[in-house]
Parts: structure tokens; sequence; C-alpha cells
């Protein structure tokens, strides 16, 4: 069981430290498959730790030591890799749609001036998040968390000639090593009361703190798991981080990186249910999220980014069933969307491939005719996140929703959020799709389509592409919560579900009838809109603009912190530097060389004059001891 | 105890040293300069010795076996640059050998 851990977990880092080391000695596509194979490896590694795992009894998992990893007077770490049913679920969709991600990206990247650099990025992308997910205690997991903001920046800057792929990564970097701090500062306060971030021993001492401090140690939790999940207020950088290669997007987006957040508070639940006003706070930010997102999505022109918003929405969803306490809702919500996102974004990166690069949609029109395979593979990826059943996000999307019922009146706030979440997810859905697919292919679309050998991509773009439309389908199927909840079973020794967010069957059905008929709604409206052009767009000006600059939320940011930062580093540079601290260097290095100068001069270079000095200073100091003594 | 007094000695050893720091200071040639320390070295030896009688005493004796040590290889770097001076076709004064000056 352990064994399949471990591998899991080498695999991805020797694939990336053996493309660095190889380097230029090996051909481009050597390194491409040595990455997937590695990938591959890690997947096996997962299958291995969960049918192993499944067929112990009772499956709780267990945690195994390699070393003493880190000793501080009275602390200390080891080097620990913890599978139970939470982790090892992890494990498999990150190796597992990883792995169709990486094999993507060979054909994606193909001719790419620096194919070997992204693949080792890709093994340790792939390497930071399964670190993350598998770390035996809080340190380990703080290590993975670290790894995979640095493997993000390094890849959303992938390419680093674009200024604004570079801007992206820092951004990035900066808003998610916010959240790096504040969970270090909540470690801090557990380590002070029990020297200790084993997961056990943390989730029991947090019990014996003043209220005050467990709240401020599960606040720094969710500020690193909304930093990292793009929810708000730290959500800006998601959308810029579309500057990457389009796998990288789907690698973040789906299976990796944004959903640690809801990953990190099913692990952490034992704190957060002992500050429950926190963990409503998470699932307040998620509601708030999943309803931004969904607006500013429809307004969006590029692919990628209408995809990105759909993305923030739904990690807002899954923060909203993991806040309420649905931690196998939001987890089985997360395993979906890793499905039919990545797929989305692959679809998309099939067409922006075709295309040369093109990203808008409007220029896209009608480019279904001519790309069949990814229409229909888009559409299956579009019915699963507005949760058409028996597509995916279906079984997932209204558990969540559900589970919303029953937790007193701010729970109902958050149930309609869901619902009106639901509408504008099908309206934005398949605005993109009424507007990229159906109709006469514009004459955009005519010149620039370069299709690849008669077929619409590589293979090896469209083999991941049509397996992940069969998992966005068939993935929900799992379980269907009033009948069969297999996902809860398995997740119930590790992150059990609150009684309080366990909905009755009827509040699932009634809430699954709702959550469809909106999307339907949602859906109908796009195509009055968009295909059949019946229904005009409300012009409100102001509202347009709202949405189109994101709430302002970037404004905001750049006038509370960026404006006033700046100006001061102006004015210290003006009033302080330039008339101070610039004079001031000059004259000290004049008068230091002034002092020397006059010193040299008692060097003559004659010896007799030394040996003079020498004995009169000799006979002085006999003088001195004659005349004390 | 046979022979004159410690301060015979010392009073030579004084003489000693003081003849050689004066040639040391005013001879400019550093064939002279050098012989003028071994003078110095020498009255600081007879010193040690003499003390080392006065006191019976060894340590002094074994100080001024190491003190003739110093001294021999500081004549052999001595000759040797004064013969790299030479042979560069330097003069021999060292007044004139100021290259140090600040």
């Amino acid at each position: 069981m352990t064994g399949g851990a471990w591998l899991c977990l080498a695999s991805p880092l020797a694939g990336a430290v053996l493309i660095t080391l190889l380097g230029t000695s090996v051909p481009r596509r050597v390194a491409a498959w040595l990455s997937t194979a590695s990938v591959a490896v890690a997947f096996a590694g997962a299958l291995w730790a969960f049918f192993s795992l499944r067929s112990q009894s009772g499956h709780h998992g267990e945690i195994t030591t390699a070393w003493t990893w880190l000793q501080a007077g009275n602390f200390s770490a080891g080097m620990q890799l913890l599978v139970d049913p939470l982790s090892t679920m992890m494990m498999l969709i990150v190796s597992g749609v990883g792995m169709l991600i990486v094999l993507y990206s060979i054909g994606y990247m193909d001719g790419d001036d620096e194919e070997r650099r992204y693949f080792a990025y890709m093994s340790l992308f792939v390497f930071s998040m399964l670190m993350l997910v598998e770390g035996g205690n809080l340190l380990l997991l703080l290590v993975g968390w670290g790894l995979v903001g640095l493997s993000s920046y390094l890849l959303i800057g992938f390419w680093h000639e674009r200024p604004s792929a570079v801007a992206a990564a820092k951004k990035a970097f900066i808003m998610n090593a916010f959240g790096d701090a504040t969970m270090a500062l909540a470690f801090f306060i557990l380590i002070a009361h029990s020297h200790s971030l084993a997961f056990g021993t943390s989730f029991t001492t947090v019990t014996h703190l003043s209220p005050t401090a467990a709240n401020l140690v599960a606040l720094g939790l969710l500020g690193g798991a909304a930093a990292k999940s793009a929810q708000i207020p730290l959500h800006t950088w998601l959308p810029d981080a579309m500057e990457g290669p389009t796998p990288v997007s789907a690698l973040i987006h789906a299976a990796t990186m944004v959903t640690a957040g809801v990953y990190l508070i099913a692990r952490t639940h034992p704190i957060f249910e002992h500050a429950r006003t926190i963990e409503l706070i998470a699932a307040g930010a998620g509601a708030l999220t999943l309803l931004v997102a969904g607006l500013i999505a429809l307004v969006q022109t590029d692919i990628k980014r209408v995809i990105a918003y759909s993305t923030m929405s739904q990690i807002g969803y899954m923060f909203m069933g993991a806040g309420v306490g649905a931690y196998a809702s939001g987890m089985f919500h997360l395993m979906t969307h890793a499905f039919f996102k990545a797929l989305l974004f692959m679809a998309a990166g099939v067409l922006i491939h075709a295309l040369g690069g093109e990203q808008d949609i409007r220029q896209m029109r009608g480019i279904g005719r001519l790309m069949p395979l990814t229409k229909w593979c888009f559409l299956v990826g579009a019915l699963a996140l507005v949760g058409i059943p028996p597509f995916s996000g279906f079984f997932s999307k209204d558990s969540i929703i559900a589970s919303t019922l029953n937790i007193g009146w701010y729970g109902k706030v958050f149930w309609a959020s869901g619902v009106v979440g639901a509408l504008l997810t099908g309206i934005y859905t398949f605005r993109l799709w009424f507007i990229v697919f159906p109709g006469e292919p514009s004459p955009f679309v005519r010149e620039h389509l370069h299709k690849h050998h008669g077929k619409e991509g590589p293979w090896t773009m469209l083999v991941p592409v049509g397996i992940l439309a069969v998992l966005a389908t068939v993935g929900g199927w799992i379980q269907w919560a009033p009948r069969w909840h297999y996902v809860t079973t398995w997740l119930e020794p590790a992150a059990r579900t609150l009684a309080a967010a366990e909905p009755t069957n009827t509040q699932e059905y009634v809430t699954s009838a709702v959550t469809v008929a909106a999307g339907l709604i949602g859906i109908a409206i796009a195509w009055a809109v968009y295909s059949e052009e019946t229904l005009r767009v409300p012009a409100v000006p102001a509202l347009r603009n709202l949405l189109e600059h994101k709430f302002y939320a970037d404004e905001l940011y750049d006038a509370l912190f960026y404006r006033p930062a700046s100006g001061l580093a102006n004015w210290l540079t003006r009033d302080l530097e330039e008339q101070v601290i610039l004079p001031t260097g000059p004259d000290l290095g004049q008068t230091a060389l002034d002092a020397g100068g006059a010193a040299s001069r008692v060097q003559t270079g004659l010896l007799r004059t030394y040996v003079f000095f020498l004995a009169t200073g000799a006979a002085i100091v006999g003088l001195v001891f004659l005349l004390v003594k | 105890m046979l022979g004159p007094g410690t301060s015979w000695y010392l009073a030579l050893a004084g003489f000693l040293f003081g003849t050689g720091a004066l040639g040391v200071l005013i001879r400019r040639n550093p064939l002279i300069v050098l012989l003028s320390l071994e003078i110095m070295l020498n009255g600081g030896n007879l010193a040690l010795v003499a003390l080392s009688r006065h006191w019976r005493n060894g340590a002094g004796q074994i100080f001024a076996l190491s003190v003739m040590a110093v001294a021999a290889s500081e004549v052999c770097v001595g000759l040797g640059l004064v013969v790299a001076i030479h042979r560069r076709r330097l003069a021999l004064d060292v007044d004139r050998l100021s290259e140090l000056r600040g």
C-alpha cells in the first residue's frame, strides 16, 4: 500500500530530474515521453495504493515514516506519507488526469523551442501536487503547497518572451505566497501549542486552544486555501494564468492546484469544525465567488478566459460544499470537475492549435462543421459543466447545493446562490457553444484553419480528449446521493460528512429538479440570444462595464496596494534617495579618501624611518616600564 | 660562579645591541644593514645566555638556539635579496629602494 504511494510520489520527480540532467543529449520527443511515462507510473502507483487500501478492512489508511526529516528543539517532523481514502482519491485524480494532460502536451507543444524545459516543469508540477496530497503531516503539506506555487509560476510564465505571461506568473506567485504565509502563521500557532504538525496531534490540539486561537488557525488555513483555489478575495490571478500554454491551464484548473484548497479543507476538517464560523465564511466565499465568476464569464470573449471563470465558479461550489460540511460532495465534484474541465480546456486547445493560436471566440464562429469530433467532445464537457443528466456534473453539483439546506438561514442563501449559479453556468457555457460551433464557418476560420494531416489534431491530443469525454459522461455515475453513495462511504474514515450537511432524499430530488431546470433555462436563454438572435441582450452599459472590468477587483487592488506602495517608493526616491542619500555617499567616500591620503604619508618607503620609529617606540615602552615600576 | 658578574655581560649585550641598531639606522648598504642586524641579534643572545646562567635555568639557552636558527634563515633570505637586487643592476642603497612609499 505504502509502496504504491512512494512510487507515485517518486516517479514524477525522477522524471523531472532525468529530463533536466539529460538535457540536450536526448531528442525532444524522448523528454516528452519520459515525462508522460513518469506520470503514468505515478498513476500505476496510485492504483496500487487504491486497491490495496480497498482490500484493507475499514480502509482507515496508514501513515508511513521514512526518516526524521526535521528536528528543532522538541519539534520534529518526519518524511511521512499518508495513505487514506482522501489522499488516494486525490492521487488517482492528480496522476490520472495529469497523465492525460501530459500526453496531450506532446501534440500541443510539438515544435516549441523549449519542449524539454516544459516537460521537466510538467513532471515537477505533478510531483508537487502529489507531495501536497500525500504529505503525512502539515509541514509536508506546506512543502507541496509551496512547490505547487513555484511550478505554477514556472509554467504560467513558460513563454517568457511575452511580457504579459511574465506578469501573470508573478501575479499568481505573489497571491499564492500570501496564502502560503497565512498558512505558515496558522502552523506556528499549532507548533507553539503542541510542538508537532502531525495531523492527529494538530486536530486534537485545536480543541484545547482558545476559541480566538482556533479561529486564527482556521483563518490562516482558509487564507491559503482561498489563494490556491482562487476564491474571492484572492481570485484575480487565475484568469491571468491563462497566459500559459493551454495544457498548463488544463493542469492548473482541472487536476491540480486550484483543487488544493478544497482538499485542504477536507483534510483539516477537524480544525474547521472547531472554528465553525470560519468554515461558514469559507462556504460564503465560495457562494460569492461562484456568482461573481459566473457573471464575469458572461462577457468574456477569450475562450480560455470563459473556461477559467467557469473554473472559479465551480471551485466556488466545492468551497461551499466543503464549507457547510459536505466534504464528500465537495470532493466528488472536485473529481467530476477534473474530468469535464480538463476536457473543455483540451478541446479548446485543439481549436486554438488548429487556428494557430487564435483565442477570440468571435473569430472562431462556425468552426464546428470543420471540427466535428472536437465539437461533440466539447458539447459533452459543456453539458457536464451545466449539470444536465446523465453527464457527471449533474451528480456532484446537485448534492452540494442540496447539502446547504439544513444549516440555518444562510444555508438558504447558499442554496439560492447555487441555483442562480447553475442558471449562469447554463448561459455562459452555451453562449460559448452557440458562438463558436454551429453555423457557417467564418472567413477567418476558413482562412486560418490548419488541419493536422487531414485530422483535427495529432492522435496524442485527440486520444486524451476522447478518454476524458467518456469520463466526463460516466465519471459521475459512481454516486447518486439519493440512491447510492460510493464516494461518501469511501471517504467516511477520512472526512465524514457533518450531520447538518446531509440532505434528505426529498431535498435532493427537489434541488436536482430546480437546478436542472435552471441549467436548461440558461441554455435556452443562450440559444435564444446567441443562436436564434430572437432575444437581445439588454443594453445596460454600466453593468456591462462592471462585468468587463471583472467587478474592478484588479483596479481596487491596484488602488489599495500597488499605488500606495509605488507612491511611497517614488516619494522615497525623490525626497530621500536623491536629496539625502545620494549626496551623502560621495561625501562619505571623499572623506575616507582624504583620511587615507593623509595616513599614507606615514608610509615613507624608507627602511630606516621604520626602524627609527620602531626603536623609538620600543625605547618609550621600555622607559614607561622602568618609570612605572 | 666563575668569571665576571652578570651585569658585565648585560652591559656588553646592551653595547652590541646599540651598535647594531645604530648600524641599521645610519648605514645605507643593505649588506651592512644585515650585518648590523646580526650584531643586534647576537647582543640579544648574549643577554639570554647570561641571564640563563644567572637564574640557573636552561630555557634561555634554548631561546638563544632558536634565535640563531631564525637568524640563519633570515640571513639566507636577506642575502638572497641582496643578490637579486644586484643582478637586476639596481643601486645597493636602502634609501633608494622605497617603492612602498604611500
